[in-house]
């Protein structure tokens, strides 16, 4: 599904270069739940944008779903990105103008989807991640842990290949997180590949494997077995 | 999707009310100002269109140059309208001459009833062929074939007649003629170059004439008009009307005679000639209220590009996420344009308020009689859409785009900077507000120093404490003389005079041939026929020689007054020469007797130039000149003196209305274009400013949101209250004074133009740039120092807990 070859990220700003990723090469096949791993500012979070298309590397190829990606336009990204992956973020990234329900269903409406499908599919992923009852709240109605279902549901509903997350449990409570992690790892069950940056051990346990980052470069790839 | 643009318009705009009302106000006084002036604008350009035939009507304009004196006359002699007609059988359709005495009142009587009637024509019966006039009753066709028939106009049919029937109904004309009501029209629409409540058949003049009509193609009173066939250009006219001039105009002046066609549709606006029937207006007007509004409707999308900019690190994580889970850009921008082409519709049924509740005074300011009811015409429904739209489309095409370019991985880590990288944008669309702003107050202050320069200029002779009485065919008027020594027995009146046109106002020009100039070779000259006393009324003072005086008999005959003006126009070297020079007419040759100073005979728009003065007492010439009657009443008797005028005006008139005028309104009468421009200018001046004023505030206000954590660790350090407001307005102020330094040159530059309409113009004074400056630079800081103040007022451990 994933392959790298000798991702480079670069950022320069006025005077500093910051090399974020430093020839990153990596494969991650469908139905994997994999954990990137690494201190705070080691590039985890950049190379989970270059794999989640938010964004474009320096140098080296990307190939998404046997596409080379790495000179996308961003409005190639984007089409590719709506209908293959979902995020979830550390801080939710709700909008907080919307509801729960028109926050999850934003997706299909960028997929065109129309509008008694949408509330069908919004309805029936709400269900899943057991935010029903307050669909017609607004997420700064909501608990944290509340907010993050709600981000859940939303990376869900246009049924992706791909879920990237990035320390999802992050702000929340270790209840609250590990409630998280059981979604993701029934999700991966049913064979929805997983990419999760995360800096607890407890949520790498869900995972299949760990990537270690350090200073922009893969240190180790720990390969584990299925719980 | 549109439903969820929708909703998440409508949430931001509650969410932000404070914004989102200063955009929906300044939107909303920008729109209405400018469908206001729209309207407006609209009304003046559709003066004449009225006439089915308007495109195919021409006015035969005359022009009279005499190496630089003459005049540009709206009106033609007699004989020119039907022998065009016969010179051009294929060009010309039908013409039609309107005629009025050149008297700008006619009494008119039915039964007891009297009136001095301003609005009565003559016309040839083609009238109705040409212009197109609603007929209520009788035929257009018919109606003014007869003599002593006359259309009248359901105004004036209700003043003459009540409720009565008024067709075959008589009326009494100067008591001389009768008019048989033969036609009953609609009034006459306002739009129309010239307004009249009463045309009566041109074949009645005969009756007054003595049979005949003038045929002399000197005098030329008639405003004549020509209805071209269809298909014919008036080039196809115009290029052999010297071979025409050539033909029928007298050899001595056909060298310099020369007849031009006036499109109808162009007199309002864009004519500007001697003897037109009404005062016109002045296109350039337009332009400069076209530009205001212009200007209005941009200042306030400047705000709302400002505060949708500036508030867009409220909406950047919005876009963020929208952008991860699939929109496009051009979704994003969609979103943003639909957004504020939503508040400009707001804005718009606001301004629909506003309009209806300005349009009562509007219409009185301006005369005119708008309705909002005109919006429901599709091509006004369809412009005011297309103006909504265009509006929300430019103000929000800027910040869409904006936007809309945030990248979702910068916004999703928070690494937009507040607003940053817009700042810059945003600080030069507050420096063009400004500048516009106060380019238009230093214009409006100077446009009111024009105004006032005018209205106290020296013209060369007194204008206050003096009555107009027009006298034009009355008892008064026959027996001049008596009437004037029986007025100067009393006390209060300093000195009484007569003339044929209001002095500074209007004038005639007489045909003379000067002294030494070749046989063939007349010349027409500005002039005024007066009375004895003119000098004296008017403080004219006499440089050489003397003035009129009874005690010479030849005056009136022979004795002419020249200006200074028309000694050296003449070649006459010093005024002492000119004196007893000959100008010779075709009723015998004047000599000048004296020689005044300058004076200005007409508005300040044009300079003081040659003129003559003129006295005539032989019957006929008391029966066409005496026009106006001028009595100068010692300061502070004006009460009186009216009183004894009307007193003195029975006697000899019995029930004919005594009607007067004072000399200074009628001259500051020539200025009502400038003096209502000026008021309107300064109305929308205020507006503008309003505007941009609000504008600031959201930016202030947004500003110290801004920084309140940065004022809150400045008081923990020790800052005191007014270093904070000196720290946040500063900002602002230099703005400010980089807008003052941009308007500047451009309003002198502006202004310098405007002025050099006038003749007589006033300095361009620099107070004025001061005092504008001034002005807004104590707005902005009074708003951005206020909310300084409250910003700084707030506890510093309040905001650092907060963050
Ligand atoms: N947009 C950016 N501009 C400049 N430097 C950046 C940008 N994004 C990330 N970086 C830098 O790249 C490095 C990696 O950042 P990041 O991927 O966010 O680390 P992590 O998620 O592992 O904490 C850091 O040094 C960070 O400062
Ligand atoms: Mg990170």
């Amino acid at each position: 599904m994933i392959k790298t070859a000798e991702l480079t990220k670069v950022f320069r700003t006025d005077e500093v270069e910051t090399t974020a990723l430093n020839k990153v090469s990596l494969q991650v096949d469908s139905g994997e739940f994999v954990a990137i791993m690494g201190p705070s500012g080691c590039g985890k979070s950049t190379l989970l944008n270059i794999l989640g298309l938010l964004d474009n590397p320096s140098k080296g190829k990307y190939y998404f779903l046997e596409h080379e990606v790495s000179d996308y336009s961003e409005k190639q990204r984007a089409r590719l990105r709506k209908q293959n992956i979902g995020f979830v973020f550390q801080n939710f990234n709700l909008i907080d103008e919307l509801s729960v329900f028109e926050n999850v269903e934003l997706p299909l409406i960028y997929l065109g989807v129309n509008s008694t499908d949408r509330k069908s599919r919004v309805e029936e992923v709400l269900e899943k991640v057991k935010i029903s009852h307050r669909k017609k709240h607004f997420p700064l109605q909501l608990s944290g842990g509340q907010q993050q279902r709600v981000a859940v549901a939303r990376a869900l509903v246009a049924k992706p290949h791909l879920i990237l997350a990035d320390e999802p449990t992050g702000n929340l409570d270790s209840s609250h997180g590990e409630e998280i992690m059981k979604m993701l790892e029934e999700l991966n069950g049913t064979g929805t590949t997983i990419v999760m940056v995360t800096h607890s051990l407890r949520d790498a346990e869900y995972a299949q494997r760990i990537v270690r980052l350090f200073d922009g470069q893969v240190v180790t790839e720990n390969i584990k077995a299925p719980v | 999707m549109i439903g969820n643009y929708f909703k998440t318009a409508l949430r931001n705009i509650l969410k932000h009310k404070s914004y989102s009302l200063i955009n929906i106000i300044g939107l909303s006084i920008g729109i209405a100002c400018f469908v206001l002036i729209g309207l407006y604008i609209a009304d003046e350009m559709s003066y004449d269109r009225y006439h089915e035939k308007s495109d195919r009507i021409y006015r035969v304009v005359n022009v009279y140059d005499f190496d630089g004196v003459g005049e540009n006359s709206a009106s033609a002699p007699f004989p020119v309208a039907f022998t065009l007609k016969n010179e051009y059988p294929g060009l010309i359709k039908n013409v039609v001459r309107i005629f009025d005495f050149q008297v700008s009142r006619s009494l008119v009587e039915y039964k007891d009833k009297s009136f001095n009637e301003k609005n009565l024509f003559f016309a040839d019966s083609t009238f109705f062929d040409i212009f197109d006039y609603k007929f209520v009753k009788g035929d257009p066709e018919t109606a003014l074939q007869e003599a002593n028939s006359v259309v009248i106009t359901e105004t004036a049919a209700r003043k003459y007649f009540g409720d009565e029937e008024p067709m075959g109904k008589v009326l009494r004309y100067d008591d001389r003629v009768n008019l048989k009501v033969t036609g009953l029209i609609r009034d006459v629409p306002l739009q129309s170059h010239f307004q009249f409540s009463l045309v009566a058949s041109m074949s009645t003049v005969r009756q007054i004439t003595r049979g005949q009509l003038p045929r002399t193609w000197v005098w030329n009173p008639c405003w004549t008009y020509v209805l071209l066939k269809e298909g014919v250009v008036p080039e196809e006219i115009e290029k052999d009307l010297p071979n025409y001039v050539n033909k029928f105009f007298y050899d001595a002046e056909k060298e310099n005679i020369s007849l031009y066609l006036q499109p109808l549709e162009d007199i309002h606006l864009k004519s500007k000639l001697d003897y037109e029937i009404e005062p016109n207006n002045d296109i350039g007007n337009l332009y400069i209220l076209a530009v205001i509004a212009f200007f209005l409707l941009v200042i306030a999308a400047i705000n709302f590009m400002n505060l949708a900019t500036a508030t867009s690190t409220g909406r950047s994580k919005e876009i963020g996420i929208k952008k991860v889970v699939g929109a496009y850009r051009k979704q994003i921008i969609r979103q943003f344009l639909g957004e504020s082409i939503l508040m400009s519709f707001f804005a718009m049924i606001v301004a629909l308020f506003l309009i209806e509740l300005a349009l009562p005074a509007f219409n009185d300011f301006t005369g005119k009689e708008i309705s909002l009811s005109l919006l429901v015409h599709p091509v006004y429904m369809g412009a005011l859409l297309l103006i909504t739209l265009l509006t929300g489309f430019l103000s929000g095409v800027y910040p869409a785009f904006y936007l809309s370019s945030f990248k979702p991985v910068q916004v999703l880590k928070g690494k937009v900077s507040k607003g940053a990288k817009s700042g810059k944008s945003r600080k030069v669309l507050v420096v063009m507000q400004f500048a516009i702003s106060i380019a238009l107050i230093i214009s409006t202050f100077i446009a009111y120093d024009q105004i006032s320069y005018i209205r106290n200029a020296d013209l060369g002779f007194k204008n206050d404490d003096i009555i107009i009485v027009p006298i034009n065919r009355t008892n008064i008027a026959e027996g001049f003389k008596e009437f004037k020594n029986e007025l100067q027995n009393n006390p209060d009146i300093y000195s009484v005079t007569a003339m044929d046109d209001i002095l500074g106002k209007a004038h005639n020009t007489h045909e003379f041939r000067p002294e030494g100039y070749p046989e063939d070779k007349w010349n027409f000259y500005p002039a005024l026929v007066v009375h004895y006393d003119f000098l004296k009324t008017f403080d004219i003072k006499v440089i050489a020689g003397r003035d009129y005086s009874e005690l010479h008999k030849t005056d009136p005959m022979k004795g002419l007054l020249i200006n200074e003006a028309m000694v050296r126009h003449l070649g006459w070297e010093c005024p002492e020469k000119a004196l007893g020079k000959k100008l010779i007419t075709i009723r015998g040759d004047e000599r000048v007797i004296g020689v005044t100073e300058n004076f200005n005979v007409t508005s300040l728009h044009q300079p003081a130039g040659p003129f003559a003065l003129n006295m005539k007492e032989e019957d006929w010439s008391i029966h066409w000149f005496t026009n106006f009657m001028v009595v100068r009443h010692i300061p502070g008797k004006e009460k009186e003196v009216l009183a004894y005028l009307e007193k003195k005006w029975k006697e000899r008139e019995g029930e004919r209305p005594f009607e007067y005028s004072f000399l200074e309104d009628e001259l500051s009468q020539l200025y009502e274009g400038e003096e209502k421009l000026g008021s309107l200018s300064l109305i929308f001046a205020v507006l503008i400013i309003f505007i941009a004023s609000l504008g600031l505030f959201g930016l202030a206000s947004f500003m110290a949101e801004q920084r309140t954590k940065e004022i809150g660790i400045r008081k923990v350090l020790g800052a005191q209250t007014l270093s904070i407001i000196k720290l946040m307005s500063f900002d602002f102020m230099k703005l400010v004074l980089i807008a003052t330094l941009i308007s500047w040159p451009l309003s002198y530059i502006f202004m310098d133009n405007w002025l050099e309409n006038f003749a007589y113009r006033t300095q361009i004074n620099l107070p004025a740039f001061v005092l504008a400056a001034l002005i807004a630079l104590t707005i902005a800081m009074s708003i951005t120092s206020v909310k300084a103040y409250f910003a700084s007022q707030t506890d510093p451990v309040d905001i650092l807990k907060y963050e």
